[in-house]
């Protein structure tokens, strides 16, 4: 039904996803699987018509599509079921499907519009009332309203990026039972995941896609979580970087209990323990959104724990402001670089005086010192290479790599005892990254706690002391990396592997 | 401090630039973050307006150059006229700065108004109703007035931050409330008896703003203004206040992760631009009026918005646009009493260099320093 011809497409340096093949046939069920960044979505947005490939043909029913928009592939029979539904909460589930109705059709009468709905909905198992305002329904029943919209739009192809990442494990069986009747009565789907469990239940194929390229297709009756989960990370810890063996010093932060919900009571952090030294890096893994944020917020301060303890050399700092943190020698750099960590639009010695401007020796009884701020801008310029214009040049006038080495720069330069860095490499080159990196591990020689947060396994396996992995707000056990199983890390990433949580550390 | 500057790298010039830098001082620093390209714009957004409106004043029937002669000698053309337009200028300028500092800060605050009025009814209250000490009267009035506006400012702030309103509304929505307030008591136990229209009665002759020029109506309020002006130029660009006052403006984010807590800024910023705009409605009453008068502050507080923007929410850039706005509304006066030019065409003229001023800095937005 779909046949989709090396799909090739570069970004700038970044190949997306390269001369990639996938094949759907009639009453299939694909799943697509790979980590973050491995080139799904970008590979269902070139078939979907969001994107244009640089190479490749999309033939779908005979058919081939070149060229298309949107508009055109759901004409042609694709349906996209997003992450984000499409859909206004304000309007009912019959006015959501009438919305934005193929302009050349005849539009149908809300009556006969209500009884397609209720028709499909009886067909495939659905459950949707028409009549219902969409605002009022839950997420689950939201995401079979867009099945719906989709089904009745003559849909012969689905796409569901990520469907189960917010529906409860009752709503994920009645998803899968929904996928099931769409197959038996002659549909295809295809079905993006990262979780192995759900992909080997409901497909029927499976491809994998690993830095833009097939590395594997297996019928899913063959194949097992553990081999899935090689395939999807598919390396084995890479050698260290020249990184010297010391003893491993004090205890200097301990984490006991810590959770957290948002504001509509999802649990965002569940019990998370740790304890981190002086001189080691632990590493977290994760897939992104799964409560690292929220982590690294309630350690720097950004945000309060519902429960639980931060202490740092023991003394607790659960309730104590950014500043008393500061001070006390948290460093944090945040991943977000444009809102968060710099402010594009200020100086460069603005930007590293940020965190330190309300104290001497940058600023006196409120008042600014420009000579101590335009100094210690100067030698953080050139300690840290970072090539800029002069002090006073606009942050936004910066490469990636060098406005990172601004917040390197200011966080390193401080003398902290714990370094927070939650994704530093994110957006950089491969040689800023290494700079990063290098940054990290000199840091953690000389005696400095680290903790390193990021979706790259493969930093985190080159960085980590110990290593940990975090997966719907539950830390695992922080595991030596001489001890370190690549199969178990990326089964406990997808959230199928039990996770052991981490024991309550002793009080230092 | 000099053992951290001793430590810059040996040989390099760092020791000397900095100093070289400093002695630029904050108006060199105001002025490359204002940008010499901003004012040529803010110059080529009023040359176009005038032209528009030129236009305008033709297709009523009049002839547009002898208006704008009319203008001209009106804001210029005596030292009485000049001294009208600096009086007039005096409110916009001090209420600018205040406008100006939130406007950095992204606390969007139109209470101005408000605070201009309620400032007012409190330095009359003081001038009225306080034993009359010489040198004494005329600073306690003002600062009556840098307190009443401050309060009524300090009201918005409650509501906004406490209970998450938006600062628009609940500044705009408070000005109806402190005009009212005015209103009422000036009916009511403030009122002149015998006047037969709403306003107090006339101050003691020694809460009357000093003359600046003798034999003209210029009084010392311009000075107040101008020292407003050096006053939040310097606090918005060498305090850690300021500094905190821009982080905040362009990132809750950075604020937050800077350890700066965007409420006290919020209060903060709101209590000095309500003080200033309290202080510019004493200084109405006590300088121009010697009396409250319902409907005193004439829209100030709404204009001096216009004036905020126009000086790119730079303090110093405040002074140019206040005393524009100032002039022009003296000129407009007589070019309606001398030609018949209606005078709310200023507010065409205001209107229009607003919208080309900040079309203009909309589209250079994306290079622009803060």
């Amino acid at each position: 039904m779909l046949e989709m011809r090396g799909i090739t497409k570069t970004y700038g340096a970044l190949r997306a996803v390269h001369g990639v093949d996938v094949n759907v046939a009639r009453g299939r069920v694909l799943g697509l699987l790979g980590e973050n960044g491995a080139g799904k979505s970008t590979l269902m947005k070139i078939l979907f018509g969001i994107v244009r490939p640089d190479a490749g043909r999309i033939t779908f029913k005979g058919q081939e599509l070149t060229g298309h928009t949107p508009k055109d592939a759901i004409a042609a029979g694709i349906g996209m079921i997003h992450q984000h539904f499409m859909l206004v909460d304000a309007m009912t589930v019959t006015e959501n499907v009438m919305l934005g109705w193929n302009k050349t059709a005849r539009k149908p009468r809300v009556s006969e519009c209500a009884k397609l709905i209720t028709d499909a909905s009886k067909n495939y198992g659905l459950e949707v009332d028409p009549n219902a305002e969409v605002g009022q329904l839950s997420y689950g029943r939201r995401q079979r309203v867009e099945i719906v919209k989709a089904i009745i739009r003559g849909a012969d192809l689905l796409v569901l990026d990520e469907p189960t990442s917010n529906l409860s494990p009752a709503e994920v069986n009645q998803l899968l039972d929904v996928l099931r009747q769409l197959r038996n009565q002659g549909k295809s789907v295809i079905y993006i995941s990262h979780k192995l469990g759900e992909i080997i239940e409901i497909c029927d194929d499976i491809t994998v896609l690993r830095d833009g390229e097939v590395i594997g297709e297996c019928a899913a009756k063959s194949a097992t979580r553990a081999s899935l989960a090689q395939m999807m990370v598919g390396r084995e810890v890479p050698p260290a970087i020249k990184r010297s063996e010391h003893a491993l010093g004090q205890e200097v932060l301990v984490v006991k209990g810590l959770s957290r919900h948002d504001a509509e009571g999802f649990a965002r952090l569940s019990e998370i323990n740790l304890s981190l030294h002086a001189g080691e890096i632990v590493a977290i893994a994760g897939i992104d959104g799964n409560g690292q944020a929220d982590f690294v917020n309630v350690l720097a301060g950004l945000s309060s724990p519902d429960q639980g303890c931060i202490i740092l050399n023991g003394r607790d700092i659960t309730r104590a402001s950014v500043r008393s943190r500061l001070s006390c020698g948290i460093s944090y750099i945040p991943v977000d670089r444009v809102r968060t960590s710099l402010v594009p639009r200020m100086s460069v010695e603005e930007n590293l005086a940020l965190r330190d401007f309300f104290a001497p020796p940058l600023s006196r009884r409120g008042l600014l010192d420009f000579s101590a701020i335009h100094a210690s801008a100067r030698r953080c310029i050139e300690k840290f290479g970072i090539s800029v214009a002069g002090p006073d040049a606009p942050v936004q006038t910066l490469s990636g790599g060098n406005q990172q080495k601004i917040v390197l720069a200011r966080e390193i330069g401080r003398g902290p005892k714990v370094l927070i860095a939650h994704q530093p490499t994110w957006g950089l080159d491969p040689g800023a990254t290494r700079f990063v990196i290098d940054q990290v591990l000199a840091l953690r020689d000389a005696g400095v706690a680290i903790l390193y947060i990021s979706t790259e396994l493969e930093e985190v396996l080159t960085l980590g002391d110990r290593i940990s992995v975090i997966c719907t707000g539950r830390l695992s056990e922080a595991v030596p990396r001489e001890h370190v199983d690549v199969t178990e890390i990326g089964l406990a990433m997808a959230g199928t592997a039990e996770i052991r949580p981490a024991p309550v550390a002793a009080f230092v | 401090m000099t053992t951290t500057h001793q430590e810059g790298p040996p040989g390099s010039t760092g020791d000397t630039v900095p100093v070289v830098k400093r002695e630029g001082g904050m108006l060199a620093k105001s002025i490359r973050a204002n940008g010499l390209r901003t004012m040529l714009l803010v110059v080529a957004a009023v040359l176009l307006a005038f032209a528009v409106t030129a236009v305008l004043i033709a297709i009523s029937g009049k002839n547009p150059s002898s208006a704008y002669w009319a203008l001209i000698k009106g804001a210029f053309g005596s030292t009485d006229r000049i001294a009208f337009a600096l009086n007039r200028s005096t409110p916009y300028i001090l209420t600018g700065v205040g406008i100006a500092l939130c406007f950095r800060a992204k606390v969007i605050n139109i209470g101005a108004e408000g605070q201009i009025a309620i400032g007012g009814l409190a330095a009359t209250a003081v001038a009225l109703y306080l034993p009359q000490l010489p040198l004494v009267l005329i600073p306690a009035a003002i600062v009556a007035g840098a307190i009443g506006g401050a309060a009524w400012a300090w009201v918005a702030a409650v509501i906004s931050v406490k209970r998450g309103v938006h600062v628009v509304l609940t500044t705009l929505l408070l000005n109806f409330v402190g005009l009212l307030i005015v209103g009422h008591l000036l009916h009511g136990i403030l009122g002149d008896p015998g006047a037969g229209f709403p306003q107090s009665p006339i101050l003691p002759e020694m809460a009357w703003f000093p003359k600046l020029l003798p034999g003209t109506d210029l009084h010392i309020g311009i000075l107040v203004a101008v020292v407003a002006v050096v006053a939040g130029n310097f606090v918005l660009w060498r305090t850690t206040f300021g500094f905190r006052l821009r982080l905040m403006g362009e990132s809750h984010a950075a604020a937050d992760y800077a350890g700066v807590s965007t409420s006290q800024c919020t209060f903060a910023v709101m209590l000095i631009a309500g003080a200033m705009a309290g202080v510019a409605g004493g200084i109405e009453v006590l300088g121009v009026h010697y009396r409250l008068i319902e409907g005193f502050s004439l829209g100030f507080g709404f204009s001096a918005v216009a004036v905020a923007l126009l000086g790119a929410t730079n303090p110093v850039a405040v002074l140019p646009a206040g005393l524009f706005l100032g002039f022009l509304e003296a000129g407009a006066l007589s070019m309606q009493r001398e030609v018949g030019v209606p005078s709310s065409l200023v507010f065409v003229i205001v209107g229009m260099t607003m919208v080309f001023v900040l079309s203009s800095i909309g589209m250079s937005t994306r290079l622009r320093r803060v």
